[in-house]
């Protein structure tokens, strides 16, 4: 090995870190005015649930003061869509989120949504609240964040997209002796009386039956109305007739358990769409027994049309309790 | 440079040295060891429902008996027969056939499933038949 080939070893190397170099996105490197981009919520995104960003913005001090900020979403936020018109820091002391006023409230005007500095500063991060719309259900959607600087300078950051989920949800259904009959496609609960007038709405039957004496498991039990007298609850109206598949299992889903609401730990864990797509529910019966809070089931309607994830939020130890639940519309 | 090559060539032989010391047993069908162990039984058996809970009513035991090579199991009421995850626990070195790959059927009580345990000289086979119980309401 001469020194010829170490110098040919040494620029080979040297021109492979350009490689890297040459992919850098340098769109705002020669200007002063910065910015950048998180994006908070994880999960499926869901249409009626907020997509949250923190957008960071600033320059060098004494070079000038930012002026406005902007958010453009590729499809036009639903009601709800704003940008708080506080920037947030934390204390030394570690006191999180502490606001500061710098602008006047945000305005949304279709797809764009702006925040008007009013006070003189060269660094803030405003929040941004995207409210997904009915509309955007199986799409994607992006966002392009900017802000301009008394200098005159603008930069922008491109975040997404995100494809948004086809799913619905319902929170917290309350379930009793008296309503205990549960529609997918309404993602709703309803009496006797009112299952009685819409029999192709009720694919579940929820009962309570305290079996402990006698050993058996029953305890809260959901069924399909097919299921059999067995699984039913007295008074059960004799026109209700669909079928259901039902997988008993436990996904402690943050949209629906939101456990941190009671100060529980609340894993980061969702049922997407592709869990409700390709679960294994062939073969699967119309009843699940034993059911209790923090577990739940897997359900597709006798027709195949959904598929819906339902979640026990608080299962009393007497009749009653309150359920959430997802739905995926398969065809 | 050719201080580099040699130092590069010992480094990659030194794994030899290990694998030159392995102990060479046959290996089955299944990529698994041939040992010299004949012994060839059910220590425990436990049925999950899709849950992964068991279904074992009122948790008693499964009863294994390695003469008659019987599992008599007791299932709680309206236990879904069609899926469930039987789970074997076997002497050491021992394989059990046909595998357990997912979900089975257990529900045609008339025919009980019966699996092979095979010991680890694969040598002694036992036939072991799952009886299955539901518990009565």
């Amino acid at each position: 090995m001469n020194k010829l080939n170490k110098l040919g070893y040494v620029v080979l190397i040297g021109c492979l870190s350009f490689a890297f170099v040459a992919c850098d996105d340098d769109s705002d490197k020669h200007t002063l005015l910065k910015n950048d981009c998180l994006k908070w919520t994880a999960g499926p995104n869901i249409a009626g649930l907020d997509i949250e960003f923190a957008y960071a913005m600033a320059l060098p001090y004494n070079t000038g003061k930012i002026v406005s900020a902007q958010a453009e979403a590729s499809i036009a936020g639903a009601d709800g869509t704003w940008m708080e018109h506080n920037s947030y820091y934390t204390t030394a002391s570690g006191q999180m989120d502490i606001p500061v006023l710098v602008g006047n409230p945000s305005a949304t005007n279709g797809k764009t949504t702006t925040v008007d500095f009013v006070v003189d500063t060269c660094a803030a991060t405003l929040r941004y609240y995207y409210k997904i719309p009915e509309a955007a259900k199986g799409q994607s959607v992006s966002f392009t964040f900017s802000t301009t600087a008394s200098t005159g300078e603008k930069v922008s950051y491109n975040m997404g997209p995100y494809t948004i989920s086809k799913m619905d949800m319902a929170l917290d259904l309350s379930l009793s002796r008296a309503n205990c009959y549960i529609s997918i496609e309404d993602m709703a609960v309803y009496n006797a009386q009112q299952a009685a007038e819409i029999p192709e709405k009720i694919d579940l039957v929820y009962n309570f039956l305290n079996l402990s004496s006698t050993g058996i498991e029953f305890g809260h039990a959901f069924a399909a109305p097919a299921a059999g007298p067995d699984f039913l609850p007295t008074g059960f109206p004799e026109n209700l007739h669909k079928n259901a598949k039902i997988r008993k299992g436990s996904v402690m889903d943050a949209h629906l358990a939101r456990l941190h609401l009671s100060g529980k730990l609340q894993p980061e864990v969702y049922v997407d769409d592709i869990d409700l797509q390709t679960i294994d529910l062939a073969n699967m019966p119309n009843y699940a027994l034993n059911i209790i809070t923090d577990g739940g089931l897997w359900v597709e309607t006798q027709d195949g049309k959904y598929r819906a994830f339902i979640y026990a939020n608080n299962m009393r130890t007497i009749v009653g309790g309150t359920i959430s639940m997802k739905r995926y519309t398969m065809k | 440079m050719k201080i580099y090559y040699k130092h590069t060539l010992m480094l990659l032989f030194l794994p030899l040295l290990w694998i030159g010391c392995y102990d060479d047993l046959p290996i089955d069908e299944d990529g698994l060891l041939i040992t010299e162990r004949a012994e060839c039984y059910v220590s425990r058996f436990e049925l999950l429902g899709v849950d992964y809970n068991t279904v074992r009513a009122g948790g008693k035991d499964a009863v294994i008996d390695t003469l008659a090579c019987t599992i008599d199991i007791e299932v709680k009421w309206a236990t879904d027969l069609k899926n469930l995850y039987p789970q074997f626990t076997l002497a050491q070195d021992c394989k059990l056939d046909p595998k357990i790959t997912g979900i089975t059927d257990f529900s045609d009580l008339a025919n009980p499933k019966k699996y092979t345990v095979i010991s680890g000289n694969r040598n002694v086979k036992k036939t072991y038949t799952v009886n299955i119980k539901i518990q009565e309401r």
